[in-house]
Formats: structure tokens, sequence, C-alpha cells
């Protein structure tokens, strides 16, 4: 009888220590692998997510978007082999300008970066060619201030003459500045080749890219022919991308407070005086025109990607290779002088097809 | 019959060299990626890879791929070049051209408007003299 007892004693004390085990199993898995902690990288792929998931960090559980894009884009295997070359600080900076580029893709799958790269580009050129003419106006104020030739008559006149000018000046303040208004589709945009990744370093082999303004698409651009001849190499060695710039209009962008962006159809009078500038016009596409075919940049909601921006680190870190228009942002004065570099010549010839040869 | 034909006589595109498959008819990357163009695959299947990139463009119409293709090579080739910010670190040099540019534009303005104003100042004094 001892003996049978001593057996339900032992049964009983084996059944608790497996529902013990049991439970901790089942804390063990809700803790470690259930549900709650999984990233969202592995969650989408459907695997445990180990301690030591190199994508767990950037991809939470709770916004399983931000991985369905990047995976639509890039792929997990594309993106281990990214970080896997990089200090702990460039990983997350590299993630962020990889969900960036991610997130644009899926709003505009068809330009990416590159579309928003070229509008920017354009918004550059308009305020530069802006910023010319009031300066020749300042020009002539000050000049005439320093020659003293206010004289009565001299004046009336000169005052009338100013007058008309402030007047176009103030209308095309809201940057329709070098714009047709018309809907002549005889016109070419002016196409600005996308930023040259080679700059500093020519010997390389570069990529072509090849705009041709003979046909345009709906979007108000053309086709561009993506080339590895070497031609002609233009707007290598800039630092600054300003050089290049890109034939874009888009109406919303975050920048329109200021209104010298936000009307795009006035048709600019007193360009005529300006040479340079009457040669880029003729050639503008109208950009209410190009505004309204974008329909897949129009999408793209540019506050986000400002936001998105604004968490990219300013001090950028760059490989050997430098790319130019990177390390260009190190100082605004450098900014400035390669502004100031832009010559007219090569607005005019942004205005052409361009193209960056490579040789392979 | 005879464009299948044609493939045999011709060189198969970029991506089917590269992939070293047989290029069809109806190979979705042939009229993007010539085979005079090598590197332009290369660098797209290196960080997009050839299955991303065939579902990019059987999403887009037909007369946007060749848009699609340009962009995503345009932006492997950044990546390639700057791996930590690829082509973002572009958009966010040109914000900072564009936000200066802006800055400027306004502190013109306010030069402007200021001779405009001493002109209109001295306009009327003239006036008031000759009167």
């Amino acid at each position: 009888m001892s003996q049978i007892k001593t057996i339900h004693n032992l049964i009983g004390s084996l059944e608790k220590l497996l529902d013990l085990l049991l439970l901790s199993l089942i804390i063990f898995m809700t803790l470690k692998g259930g549900t709650s902690g999984a990233c969202s990288a592995c969650k989408y792929q459907r695997r445990r997510c180990a301690t030591d998931c190199p994508l767990a960090p950037y991809f939470p559980a709770e916004q399983p978007k931000i991985f369905q894009n990047v995976h639509s884009l890039f792929g997990v295997r594309s993106i281990i082999k990214i970080l896997e070359n990089l200090d702990e600080a460039q990983k997350l900076e590299a993630m962020k300008s990889i969900i960036f580029q991610s997130y644009v893709r899926d709003r505009n799958p068809i330009h990416g970066c590159l579309g928003i790269t070229q509008q920017l580009q354009y918004m550059i050129w308009l305020a530069e060619e802006e910023l010319k003419m009031i300066n020749s106006q300042l020009q002539i104020h000050r000049n005439n201030t320093n020659t003293g030739q206010y004289h009565h008559n001299a004046h009336n006149q000169m005052s009338h003459e100013i007058g008309e000018k402030l007047e176009d000046v103030t209308s095309q303040l809201n940057l329709g500045v070098g714009l047709m208004v018309n809907n002549n589709q005889n016109n070419t945009i002016p196409f600005f080749s996308p930023l040259p990744v080679f700059e500093r370093q020519p010997q390389q082999p570069q990529m072509c890219y090849t705009y041709s303004s003979s046909e345009i698409n709906n979007n108000g651009y053309s086709s561009p022919v993506y080339t590895d001849s070497c031609k002609d190499q233009t707007l290598t060695t800039n630092n600054n991308n300003v050089d290049a710039s890109l034939a874009w209009g888009q109406n919303r962008f975050p920048y329109h407070h200021n209104n010298g962006f936000s009307n795009q159809n006035e048709h600019c009078n007193e360009m005529k005086s300006n040479n340079g500038v009457t040669a880029i016009q003729s050639q503008l596409v109208n950009h209410q025109m190009v505004s309204n075919q974008q329909d897949e940049v129009d999408d793209v909601e540019y506050d986000e990607i400002h936001q998105f921006l604004e968490i990219i680190d300013d001090k950028q870190s760059f490989p050997d290779t430098k790319l130019t228009y990177a390390s260009s942002c190190s100082s605004g004065e450098s900014l400035k002088e390669r502004t100031d570099e832009t010559g007219e010549s090569e607005l005019r010839s942004a205005a052409t097809c361009l193209s960056l040869t490579s040789v392979n | 019959m005879s464009s299948s034909y044609s493939n045999y006589t011709n060189s198969p595109c970029a991506a089917c060299k590269f992939l070293r498959r047989k290029c069809t008819s109806d190979c979705v990357f042939a009229p993007y990626f010539p085979p005079e163009e090598p590197l332009k695959f290369a660098n797209v299947h290196r960080i997009f890879g050839a299955s991303n990139v065939s579902k990019i463009l059987h999403e887009v119409a037909p007369h946007q791929r060749e848009d699609a293709v340009n962009s995503l090579a345009y932006e492997a080739e950044a990546r390639l070049k700057d791996p930590v910010y690829g082509c973002v670190g572009a958009i966010s040099v040109l914000q900072r051209e564009v936000l200066r540019l802006q800055r400027e534009l306004e502190e013109t303005n306010v030069d402007l408007m200021r001779y405009a104003s001493c002109l209109g100042g001295e306009t009327s004094a003239y006036g008031g003299r000759r009167g």
C-alpha cells in the first residue's frame, strides 16, 4: 500500500513539473518569438526574430509598411549586404536613406527619388533666374544712385521705366519666371541631366544619362536614354548639382510658402532683355501641363518627404570616391561659390540634351 | 516565329547575359538593358535585384518603363557610389540650396522694394516742387 502511495505521489509531482515546464515554455515563446516580439522584417518573412536580428532596430513591428516598401525595392539580401560594410553610426543613416528611398519609390513607382531630384533642380534654376533678374534691377538702382543721375527730367523718365519694370518684377515674384503660359506643344523642356554621380574623378567609368528633348511623354519630359558611350561630358566636375537641373514643376511642394514658387503660369515679359533667359524660356514647356500631367509626382506628399529628410544628419559620411554633391553640403559658403560659378553657358547647355558619358 | 528566330541571331540583352539565361522574345528587360550597356543592369541587379526590377516593370505602364529603368539605374549607381546616403544625399543638398535661394530672394526683394519706395518718395517731392 505504501508503495502504491509513493507511486501516486511521484506521478503527481511529475504532472506538476510538466505543467510548470509547459507554462514556462509558453511564456518564453511569447516573450521572445511571439507575435509581439518579432520585428516587422521577421514577421513579413515569417521567421523567428533572433536577438541579434540585424534589421530589428530599423523595422519596428508596428510599422509593417516601412519594411514592405524596402523589401519591394531593395530586398533583404541587398540591405544586409549594404549594412555589413558600414559602421554602427553609418548603418542608421544608411537605413534612413534606404527607407526614404523606398517610401518615395512606393509613392512614385516610375521616377522615385530621381523625380524629386529633378524637381528640386528645376526649382533652383527658377530661383536663380529670378535672382538674376532682381539683381540686375537692383544694380540699375545702385548705379543711378552712385552716379547721381537723379536729374529732374531724367528722374521722372527713369522712375516711369522703373515703375514698369517693377510691375513685371512683382508679377514674376510669384515664380512664373521663365515659363510660358500657353499650351504650345512645340516646346521642349530645358532638360537637365540628373545629378552626376561621378564628379571628382572623371576618369572613372561614368554612366550616361541622355535626356533627349525629341519626345515628351505624358509627364512633360522626354524619356531618358541611358547609354554607356562616351560623349562630351558636361556638368561633371561641378561640386554642386545646381548646374544640373531638370525641367520639372510641381505645385505641391513644401516650400511654397514663398509665393515665388507658387504661381507658375505667369508670362514673363521683362525677360526679353536677358538673352540667356529668353533662350531658355523659349524651350520651356507649359508648367501647368507638366504639373497636371505628373500624376505620380502629384501624389507625392512632400511634407512627408521633408520630414524624412530632416532626420538625415547634416554630417554626411562619404566613401573615398566622395560624391561632390554630397560633400558640398559641408558649408553654405561653398554652395554659394558654386552657385556663383554657374554661368549662363552652363544653363544654356543644361537646356539642351545633356549626357554624362561612360567608358566600360 | 521570325521574332524568336531573330533572338538566336541577335545578342541577348544585358540582363539575360548577366543572368546567363535565354533571352526570349518577351523578355521584360530586353528593351531597356541593351547588350551594349552591361554595367547598367549589373548595377541595378546588385542593388535592387532582378526580380524586384521585374516586378516594378510589370507594375508600370509599358510607355513608362524606360523612365522607371533609368531612374532605377540612377539610384543604383548613386547607392554604389555612396552606400550610406545614395541619391538621398543629393536631395538633401538640393533642398538646402533651395532654402538658401529662397532666403536670398526674400532679402533681395526687400532691397528692391526699398529702392522702389525711395523712388516713389523722391518722385512726389519733385512733383511737389514743380507744382
